[in-house]
């Protein structure tokens, strides 16, 4: 029995982590599906922005978007058309398959940009439920996966997967749980934890397929410390448009 | 020549007329009350009421090209505004203008080549709290602690790289605007009598040129050289002087795990009599947490040939040196926004602070309050407006 007893703990470790690293195996080759029935060479949409606070105030904001480039070498200027005040107002976000993204925003009451640290992308954008961060975009690359198990959001059965970030992410979040549909492998949920505390949430919905790609045109971010949510609805979404790269700079960004 | 443009319009305005996207507007109307608790001495009038309106249009006839324009309307009750209902373009009143031509430039874009031509907006440098490499940027200084900035016309090419951009200027002068003689932003010292009539300004007909690198990358940096004119006078018995000005200098921003560290350095040079060579620099602080946005630094100067000996000038930037200068500002909600932001000056000579509050009314409403408390000695650039606190109201429509 003594004998026997660390060659049954060997192969027990053995098999736990066989079954960890299939499990995380998986559970990449998910995320990494999900990411790749997605990809695209351009998007634009319309966006409308609608802020509830906690006491169920709305305010609407609305945004233009385009993409010019697939995950992790994209390149998206996001353009503010309402309310009047902020028409103009620009960010720009060039991400990176090894690292956080760089960001500059353009505010044309004081003609100048100004590029957005990386310690400061845990702050609310322009007032809404999303951070700069949560305007990155989520390359498979920049996180490690484990398979939590499986569960359903809205009726519909997914994944739900566990993302850590690596280092040269440079996160505001601890870790992530990703919801992805079993048969769309569509994003459904992503809900995002400082330490233990989930502290934001997004949901997606109304998924519908837009030239292939299943999309969802209806994101909710909530802020589940403050209580509010702001709801981004998707109009006019194309894909694969003809953008040049030379509308992706920060000479362009001045331009409304 | 008119077969020229007329044929130019046609080129350019046909393909548009089916994109709407290609137009893009963005104006306001505002309405501001500037209360003063005290009189000055120079000025009794402690109400002043101004009204701004302001329209600017953008059109992308193609892709390589986009035009844009503004005007601007102003009334106010303190003869602030020149009586002249002409259309001004120069921005070189003693007045601000009733109307003017805000911007109207073209720009012109190639692959990583732009050029913008006309009156337009330039700014250099990457400090807050004061801007020394910020030399395309006169401001309008008729209320000193509100003040805003004036366009320049000239002719700027920018070349993009995956390093950075390149950007060289040539503009006509334009100045900043002064305060007005006879008003409270005006503080002579004892003894010295205002003139009977304005000053005549006397401004230079040489081009203001400039040239800069702007690298971005882990750390932000660019360098600056400017060879023109400063666009705030020397005051002189018999009239304003825009002295001669070369400017190099840089600015850098680090970001560190906990704040951005900015700097920001520039050494100007005159061949004018009567004018100094001083180096003027900026360190300033910055973060971004939660609903809050926290700016602080300090801004110095440090004088390597001391000629002026004028007993009467009027330098902001340079006024600002030796203070700690200081900004927080703090996202209420979506609507609601507070701010606070003083200086003090090291020697204990003047200090300021402002507070303001902001709130949006639906998509087109916002009304803000602000009071800004002045205090300090005479001889000091801020200690000379203790007379000066003010509360504002203004209300502003956008569309």
């Amino acid at each position: 029995m003594s004998k026997r007893t660390p060659l049954s703990f060997v192969a027990f470790v053995c098999f736990v982590c066989f079954v960890r690293i299939v499990g995380a195996q998986d559970a990449r080759q998910i995320v990494a599906e999900a990411q790749t029935r997605t990809d695209a060479t351009s998007q634009r949409y319309e966006g409308l922005l609608q802020v509830f606070d906690a006491k169920g105030k709305v305010s609407d904001k609305r945004w233009s978007f385009e993409r010019l480039g697939s995950h992790g070498q994209s390149k998206a200027v996001l353009r503010f058309t309402a309310p009047a005040e902020v028409k103009g107002v620009a960010l720009l976000i060039v991400n990176h398959p090894d690292r956080a993204s760089d960001q500059w925003m353009w505010t044309p009451a004081i003609e100048r940009d100004r590029r957005i640290a990386l310690q400061d992308r845990s702050t609310r954008f322009f007032g809404t439920d999303f951070s700069f961060e949560d305007l990155e975009e989520r390359d498979v690359n920049q996180y490690d996966y484990t398979m939590v198990g499986d569960d359903a959001i809205d009726g519909a059965s997914c994944w739900k997967i566990q993302s850590t970030p690596k280092q040269s992410k440079s996160s505001q979040y601890t870790k992530s749980y990703v919801w992805i549909r079993k048969d769309t492998y569509a994003f459904a949920r992503i809900e995002n934890y400082v330490k233990d505390e989930a502290v934001r949430r997004l949901n997606y919905s109304d998924i519908h397929n837009v030239q292939g790609i299943w999309t969802a045109r209806q994101m909710e971010m909530a802020d589940l410390r403050r209580h509010s949510r702001t709801r981004l609805t998707l109009d006019k979404l194309e894909y694969n448009v003809p953008l040049k790269d030379d509308d992706f700079t920060l000479q362009a960004i001045r331009r409304p | 020549m008119f077969r020229v443009f007329r044929a130019f319009v046609c080129l350019v305005a046909i393909p548009a007329a089916a994109s709407a996207q290609a137009l893009s507007q963005r104006g306001f109307l505002e309405g501001s009350v500037f209360a003063f608790p005290q009189e000055a001495s120079n000025d009794p009038t402690r109400i002043v009421g101004d009204f701004l309106a302001r329209d600017e249009l953008f059109w992308t006839p193609r892709s390589w090209l986009q035009l844009a324009g503004g005007l601007d309307f102003r009334a106010n009750t303190h003869d602030q505004v020149d009586d002249s209902w002409a259309l001004d373009f120069s921005d070189r009143t003693v007045q601000r203008p009733r109307l003017s031509v805000r911007r109207a430039a073209a720009t012109l874009s190639h692959g990583p080549l732009s050029v913008d031509v006309g009156k337009q907006f330039i700014r250099w440098g990457r400090t807050d709290v004061l801007t020394p490499t910020d030399r395309f940027a006169p401001r309008d200084f008729m209320n000193v602690f509100d003040n805003d900035l004036l366009a320049v016309t000239g002719i700027r090419g920018t070349i993009q790289t995956s390093a950075g951009t390149l950007d060289a200027v040539a503009t006509r002068f334009t100045p900043a605007r002064v305060p007005l003689v006879d008003q409270r932003w005006t503080v002579l010292p004892t003894g010295i009598a205002p003139p009977a009539t304005p000053l005549p300004r006397l401004f230079p007909d040489s081009p203001q040129v400039g040239v800069r690198w702007n690298h971005t990358g882990a750390i932000d940096w660019s360098a600056a050289y400017f060879d023109g004119n400063n666009y705030l006078p020397n005051i002189q018995p018999l009239a304003l002087t825009f002295p001669s000005m070369r400017m190099a200098g840089g600015d850098v921003a680090v970001p560190t795990r906990w704040v951005t560290v900015k700097g920001e350095a520039a050494y100007f040079a005159s061949s004018s009599p009567a004018t100094d060579e001083y180096v003027m620099y900026v360190v300033q602080l910055e973060r971004q947490t939660g609903e809050w946005v926290f700016v602080g630094g300090y801004a110095g100067e440090a004088v390597t040939n001391r000629r002026s000996t004028a007993p009467v000038t009027f330098a902001p930037d340079r006024g600002l040196t030796g203070s700690l200068v200081a900004r927080a500002a703090y996202t209420i909600d979506v609507d609601r926004s507070f701010a606070l932001e003083g200086a003090v000056r090291i020697d204990g000579g003047g200090a300021y602070v402002r507070a303001e509050f902001s709130r949006a009314y639906g998509q087109h409403w916002r009304a803000t309050v602000s009071g800004v408390a002045i205090g300090g000695q005479s001889s000091d650039f801020i200690g000379q407006y203790n007379r000066n606190s003010h509360a504002t109201a203004a209300l502003r429509y956008s569309f």
